[in-house]
């Protein structure tokens, strides 16, 4: 498992060797992003029969305590007493990490061979690799980390590649701002989980992720106060965690950060289907799982502010979803509603749930958008008002597209039916009712939303004849991609099967791999999958015959509730909102700093001392008359001068 | 013996005329002249203290040798600039040499 610091490794050479050679190589070095990616595959490959062979040795519970993996000196000061100030470039492995690498890998290689057809012709085709290799370097980095500050790093360089990505075509506006808007609005998260690692590094002494646990199990957090803020015996911890999903909040879209994610959408669609699906936006959900030891011993408010945020963007984007009309965003809202039921797994407390629902939920998720990318290279449309009728014309897209749909909504048996039921089961057994009742009507707004999509897209007439007219299937390296993950999103979700996890030689079910307290058996509620089955497909049913045809029954409901639609339509008016606290608070406040900075700090504290010397020297160049004896006389009552005050002072 | 004070005042009245010539003369050939005054005032200096504080050594016997003789080289270097001055200007009064200003 010592290679484990490969899997990064590679595409981080990679990255390096195209943005030195890239533009001296054929086709832009494409085929070295590929292999470095394939390359980190083959070498988790190899990882992973390590691991497994410790874990039938050893069992879960060592390995998990082990966590394989190899460590440098990256930084060490030292910070006199015996204290010393070190940063390692370790590497660890732990059933969390190879879920996340086989998803962020997997995926990866998918996209990047979607994207050799997606982009091409492109004029900075080059560097799009260029991107995408460091954006898997540092995915991989991020998952792989030992310590929360390299953490830090891989989340900060995946964070600029999404913005690099999503401003990928700069020369449009509105993709420009999309990035910055995602910059921005990430890194007030960001800031949030600089301070939480401060916080536990103050404390603990320590970076270093299962060391931090160890602080917090031996109590290091106990009693420690913050500038006498009185933060009671486990405050301190609570804050500190509290810090650390305000990092996750911005990076996985939670609200009240999520209004970047659907602007995310500006960039080209195979990105939006590797970062903005699968593998970026999850980070923050992932690293939740990764801390949850600390959530766990922290105060249970801390759990239930992760439930709120997780539900309240549950709802809201499902809403958002079901009035948005570009094919894309609803997607994009689908995704915001999937990380806020990975987050209310988490604050049910069960990593379990999270893990195995992000695990599906990338195949699904990047199919469909793959499929919607398809869509638009075949019509250059995305506009779902604009489309239509299109199962006829690429019969391949629609099939896939319907079942990665199929597993979103979570009908049995696709991967979305088994990790919904985890998440519900969790909800069920550690939630009020509240909670378990809006998260099940949340499935039936998925239904509805996702069936809008699927039909107004694919089925019925094409409302645009012109974008239809050339529509057709994407060529064989844009479908062939779509294959494998329309697979997995087919089946993926047996994995929760103790029999399918042995047969593939885990210790068992995704459940007894991957767990925070002990292994968990799946345990299937046939009340629940009843009730969730009931309410999804119900909310199949409903979105067709709502919009079925020329979707009249839909359009009489927006013009009945034209309020409602109008709100939903504006995105509960929250961006609206945004842009008038930036316009007039922000904005504002920045001119009176800038009318300080100018006026007094410039004009009066800098210009002024300057100005005083130029004028000074005018005058006193006045002195330099050039006349010998005008010297003379100056030095002759410089030197009595001198004699006077000798005089007087010494003698 | 005569008194030190003597040679004292001997060469501030002659520091003295020199300086006032310094100052107050135009032409640069008399300015050296002057310069030369004040020069041969501190050489008494040197002398008279010389002898009465310290008559065993030389140190300031030799020294007014030394004033004299860089006297003489400076005075053969001045000239030739005030030479130069009077062939560019045709003139050898300092005010007129007044160029180098603001």
């Amino acid at each position: 498992m010592s290679e484990a610091y490969l899997i990064p490794g590679i595409p981080a050479a990679a990255c390096v060797l195209l943005l030195l050679a890239g533009k001296y190589l054929p086709r832009g070095g494409d085929f070295i992003a590929i292999a470095a990616i394939m390359a980190s595959l083959v070498v988790f490959g190899f990882v992973l029969v390590d691991a497994l062979d410790v874990i039938n040795a050893d069992g879960i519970e060592g390995f998990s305590k082990s966590g394989g993996g190899r460590s440098w000196e990256w930084i060490s000061f030292d910070l006199g007493g015996d204290r010393r100030f070190e940063i390692d470039l370790g590497f660890h492995v732990d059933p969390l990490a190879i879920v996340m690498v086989a998803v962020v890998a997997f995926v990866a290689l998918m996209v990047q061979i979607y994207s050799v057809g997606y982009m091409r012709g492109d004029p900075r085709y080059g560097w799009y690799f260029t991107v995408m290799s460091l954006f898997a370097a540092s995915m991989l980095l991020l998952v792989l980390a030992d310590n929360l500050l390299l953490l830090y790093a891989g989340w900060e360089v995946v964070g600029f590649c999404s913005f690099l990505l999503i401003g990928f075509w700069w020369e449009k506006q509105s993709a420009a701002e999309a990035a910055k808007k995602a910059f921005v609005t990430t890194r007030v998260g960001d800031v949030g989980f600089l301070i939480g690692i401060i916080l536990l590094y103050a404390q603990a002494g320590t970076f270093d992720i299962s060391e931090l646990f160890e602080a917090a199990e031996a109590g290091d957090f106990r009693n420690a106060d913050l500038g006498g803020l009185g933060l009671g015996s486990n405050g301190y911890l609570t804050l500190a965690v509290l810090c650390l999903f305000a990092g996750a909040v911005g990076k996985s879209g939670q609200f009240p950060l999520h209004v970047w994610l659907p602007d995310a959408m500006e960039g080209p669609t195979p990105v939006s289907a590797l970062i903005h699906a699968a593998t970026m936006v999850v980070a923050g959900v992932y690293m939740v799982a990764r801390m949850f030891p600390l959530f766990d011993l922290a105060d249970p408010i801390a759990l239930d502010i992760v439930t709120v945020l997780g539900l309240i963007t549950v709802v809201m984007a499902a809403l958002m979803g079901l009035a948005a009309t570009d094919i894309k965003r609803v997607i994009a809202y689908s995704t915001l509603n999937s990380l806020g039921l990975m987050f209310v797994a988490l604050g049910s407390g069960s990593v379990t749930a999270a893990m195995i629902y992000l695990f599906v939920h990338a195949f699904f998720k990047s199919l469909l958008f793959l499929g919607s990318g398809s869509v638009i290279h075949a019509t250059e449309h995305q506009d779902i008002n604009e489309l239509g009728g299109l199962a006829r014309k690429m019969p391949v897209t629609a099939a896939v597209f319907t079942l990665g749909a199929l597993a979103m909504v979570g009908i049995f048996p696709f991967s979305g039916f088994w990790a919904k039921d985890e998440i519900l089961h969790a909800v069920d057994s550690h939630q009020g009712l509240a909670v378990y009742a809006i998260t099940l009507l949340s499935l039936f707004i998925t239904g509805l939303y996702i069936t809008r999509l699927v039909i107004r897209t694919f089925f019925f007439q094409s409302r645009n004849q012109e974008a239809a007219h050339h529509a057709h299937d994407a060529e064989p390296l844009m479908t062939l991609p779509l294959l494998p993950l329309a697979l997995l999103a087919v089946i993926g979700g047996f994995v929760v099967f103790s029999g399918v996890g042995e047969a593939l030689g885990f210790p068992g079910g995704f459940g007894e791999f991957v767990f925070s307290h002990e292994p968990e058996e799946f345990d299937f509620a046939i009340d629940i999958a009843i009730l969730s089955t009931l309410l999804g497909g119900g909310g199949v049913v409903a979105g067709y015959i709502f919009w079925s045809g020329d979707a009249a029954p839909a359009k009489r409901l927006g013009e009945m509730f034209r309020p409602v639609y109008l709100l939903l339509y504006n995105r509960f008016y929250i961006d609206a909102f945004y842009q008038w606290v930036i316009n007039n608070l922000i904005l504002a406040l920045g001119k009176t700093v800038a009318w300080f900075d100018r006026k007094i700090v410039n004009d009066t504290g800098i210009n002024g001392p300057g100005g005083l010397a130029v004028f000074a020297g005018y005058g006193l160049k006045l002195l330099e008359s050039g006349k010998l004896p005008n010297y003379a006389l100056a030095i002759s009552v410089g030197v009595i001068v001198i004699a006077i005050v000798f005089l007087l002072v010494v003698v | 013996m005569i008194p030190i004070n003597n040679f004292l005042i001997l060469s501030t009245i002659l520091f003295s005329l020199g300086m006032y010539g310094v100052l107050a003369r135009r032409s640069a050939v008399l300015i050296l002249m002057s310069v030369e005054l004040m020069l041969q005032a501190v050489s008494i200096n040197f002398i008279a203290f010389a002898v009465y504080l310290f008559p065993e050594a030389f140190t300031g016997i030799i020294f007014a040798v030394f004033v004299i003789t860089i006297a003489a080289a400076e005075v053969g270097l001045a000239l030739a600039i005030v030479l130069r001055l009077f062939r560019n200007k045709g003139t050898a009064n300092v005010d007129e040499a007044d160029i180098m200003r603001w």
